[in-house]
């Protein structure tokens, strides 16, 4: 036979059975008191469900805990009495509207810790207080101690009394909380959810306009004049004219956003992209003091012509017009160079070369004639007879060589001289001599005949054999 | 068998009760006293009750199992005393200092039961036993005995007459704690007296001795510390089995009221 365990005896099972009807009994007998862990608070309050505390239902388990068969549920004995708190559950601006339901009224508050014992139990560290509108985050962070409910809460933990706040707040600056009583209110939950300080330390950063340059040194009301909600501050104006309207020296001209010209740290250090104003900036005018040109500030209208400005530097007196970028560069006025081809007449061979004054003597450039003869007078050796027209024989090259190809009495390539005219005008063009090739002593003895050979044409115009009855002549030739 | 040896279930119980006791007045320090029904209280209690069931269980089913026994019953029960003392240590603690209701009730029960079973294992040590824990038998005692005399005078030792002193009574076997301290003393001054060599011979010889009117008790009382033993079993089991109805009561409405009741 197998032996059962040692504490399964005659002795002992009746002693577990007795035990049990013991205590099933007495606990029927006390409505469940004996189960009771401990005595129930007697902080009273107003009376609910005729009794004013909790101690006065002591005797009456069933009155807070229904037997384990009813469909009624603790917290439905709990709101039976705390028909206030009923009504705050659901209700988002009260404060068991977010944090309570009809089923964890025990997650706060609990009971039989005794007659002095608190009812409400929060846990100081976890409690979801983000659940009623004011995160802790930033009060828990700051500080070496975690503050407890009653620091905030003093009188009770269904209230906050905004003087606490500041109590506490003037502790830690007090001429920042005065400013910022003065400045926002005293209604401190209208701005402050508890996520961020928004004192001293707070980075303006994480919104989305940064304190840049002197914007950072301002005191929060010079932009957030009389705002005191939230809603409010986020509805601060963030473009630049908004708040810099009287500011605008331009008077509007340069339109409205300041930032393409101007940095948030001063005024004065603007810098202009000149290229978008049509009148780009190179050379010295880069280098230009700005109001070299923008004469008392004056930004809008300014002159984009050359002689707009520069009249006065005008040493042509006018003479080459108003176009100064015509021959001039924006480096100096030095740094000129004048296209020639522009004008009417060209410049081509050795004019290319010639100084300008050469031709425009009296330092007149305007009206200066452009036929040869203006310049170049007649040569002597010309003797008048060409006039001047001397490109028709002349390039402007150089007098040199030269071509003529005009009216000539005797053949120009009279054994083979090529329109070489000193083949046979050896002493000037007004005469000629025949002895260059035909040799002088030949032609007298050849001549013999004539008393006077001199003038070869007369009896050789064209300079072939003389015909019959011709005349002789000087070989040295005559009038041309 | 030394002291500490003999007796090392207690000294790990009662080292095991001040490391708990020093955590536990750092928690309350820190903290306050843990409440029963939060985190710390309830887990001292769990584990508290645990060591409990264990104690009330695990001893009773190895004495039972005896084919496939393992581990020898002397050292289940020190297992046996090691969590009967912590285990309703942990419960005590677990009580926060309240003893009121169901739960005081329990507590009381389970202090009750705690000094009922240090009386078990002083009467359980008043019986002969093998190494192994089982029952000695007269016979087998008997011959022990002429084992023991026998190298009691091998060892040159002279053999008294213990039995003239050997508890038969219960109240004897009750008291004879208090008897056996005033002989040790007694001894150990005797013993102090000599020089290193001759003090090492003559402890040999008194531990023999002190084996040998150990049997010589346990055989003269042998059927009164039997008897006695049996006469604790009826009270003993009882109150445990009252401790632990109450005790699963207390837990069956502390789950309902402090933890599914909303």
């Amino acid at each position: 036979m197998k032996r059962p365990l040692g504490c399964l005896t005659g002795a002992g099972l009746l002693a577990a059975a007795l035990t049990a009807a013991v205590i099933t009994a007495t606990a029927f007998a006390s409505s469940q008191k004996l189960f009771s862990p401990g005595e129930l608070s007697a902080a009273s309050g107003a009376p609910l469900g005729g009794v004013s505390t909790h101690a006065s239902l002591e005797a009456d388990c069933a009155a807070c805990h229904p037997a384990f068969w009813s469909a009624v549920t603790m917290g439905d004995r709990c709101l039976g009495c705390h028909t206030q708190i009923a009504d705050e559950i659901g209700d988002a601006s009260r404060l068991h509207g977010e944090l309570a339901t009809p089923e964890n009224c025990r997650d706060c508050h609990t009971e039989h810790h005794g007659r002095a014992a608190g009812l409400t139990t929060v846990d100081q560290v976890d409690f979801g207080h983000d659940r009623v509108g004011f995160v802790l985050t930033a009060h828990r962070a700051d500080l070496a101690a975690p503050l407890a409910c009653r620091d905030c809460h003093t009188e009770s933990l269904r209230t906050l009394d905004i003087q606490d706040c500041a109590a506490c707040h003037f502790t830690l600056d007090s001429q920042f909380l005065g400013d910022h009583l003065l400045s926002f209110g005293t209604n401190c939950l209208e701005c402050h959810d508890g996520i961020d300080s928004y004192g001293a330390d707070w980075d303006h950063a994480t919104t989305s306009f940064p304190l840049l340059g002197a914007h950072a040194d301002l005191v929060c009301t010079r932009c957030h004049l009389a705002m005191h909600t939230l809603e409010e501050l986020h509805r601060t104006p963030q473009q630049c004219i908004e708040c810099h309207a009287a500011d605008d020296l331009h008077a509007g001209r340069l339109g409205e956003d300041c930032r393409s010209c101007h940095n948030p740290g001063t005024w004065q250090d603007a810098t202009i992209d000149h290229e978008l104003t049509g009148f780009v900036l190179e050379a010295s005018h880069a280098l230009a003091d700005c109001l070299g040109c923008h004469v008392d500030r004056l930004w809008w209208g300014i002159p984009t012509t050359c002689i707009g400005c520069h009249a006065a530097d005008d040493h042509h007196a006018g003479r080459f017009g108003t176009d100064c970028g015509t021959c001039h560069r924006p480096t100096t006025w030095a740094d000129w160079s004048f296209d020639h081809n522009l004008a009417a007449f060209r410049l081509t061979g050795a004019h290319i070369n010639a100084p300008c004054l050469a031709c425009h003597t009296g330092g007149s450039f305007r009206g200066t004639p452009s036929a040869c003869g203006a310049c170049h007078a007649e040569p002597s050796v010309h003797a008048g007879m060409f006039g001047t027209s001397c490109g028709t024989c002349h390039s402007t090259s150089a007098w040199l060589p030269a071509s003529y190809n005009g009216p000539h009495r005797f053949p120009m390539n009279h054994g083979g001289a090529g329109g070489s005219c000193g083949r046979c005008h050896t002493g000037g063009l007004t005469g000629y001599t025949c002895y260059g090739c035909h040799d002088r002593a030949e032609m007298a003895d050849k001549h013999s005949d004539l008393g006077d050979f001199s003038n070869c044409m007369a009896c050789h115009p064209t300079g072939d054999k003389p015909e019959e009855g011709g005349g002789g002549g000087d070989g040295d030739g005559g009038d041309d | 068998m030394p002291l500490v040896q003999r007796n090392r279930e207690l000294i790990l119980a009662f080292l095991a009760m001040l490391l708990i006791g020093g955590l536990y007045a750092a928690a309350s320090l820190t903290a306050g006293i843990p409440q029963a029904g939060r985190l710390l209280g309830h887990s001292l209690g769990v584990l508290g009750f645990a060591l409990m069931l264990a104690t009330e269980t695990l001893y009773s089913l190895r004495k039972r199992a005896l084919r496939r026994a393992r581990r020898r019953m002397s050292e289940w029960l020190q297992f046996h005393i090691f969590t009967g003392i912590v285990g309703p240590y942990l419960v005590l603690l677990h009580s926060a200092w309240s003893f009121k209701g169901l739960a005081g009730i329990v507590v009381l029960l389970t202090v009750i039961v705690v000094i009922s079973g240090f009386i078990g294992r002083y009467i359980y040590t008043a019986v002969p036993r093998t190494p192994e824990g089982a029952l000695i038998e007269a016979e087998e005692l008997e011959r022990l005995i002429v084992e023991a005399e026998s190298a009691l005078r091998a060892g040159r030792g002279s053999a008294e007459d213990p039995r003239a002193m050997a508890p038969t009574s219960a109240w004897q076997i009750l008291v004879r704690g208090p008897a056996d301290l005033v002989d040790r003393v007694r001894r150990w001054r005797a013993l102090r007296r000599l020089d290193p060599a001759a003090r090492a011979a003559a402890e040999r010889v008194d531990d023999l001795r002190a084996r040998l009117r150990e049997l010589q008790r346990q055989a003269a009382s042998l059927s009164t510390a039997r008897r006695l033993l049996a006469v604790w079993h009826t009270v003993h089991i009882p109150l445990g089995m009252a401790l632990f109805v109450a005790a699963f009561y207390h837990v069956g409405a502390a789950l309902y009221f402090a933890t599914l009741q909303r």
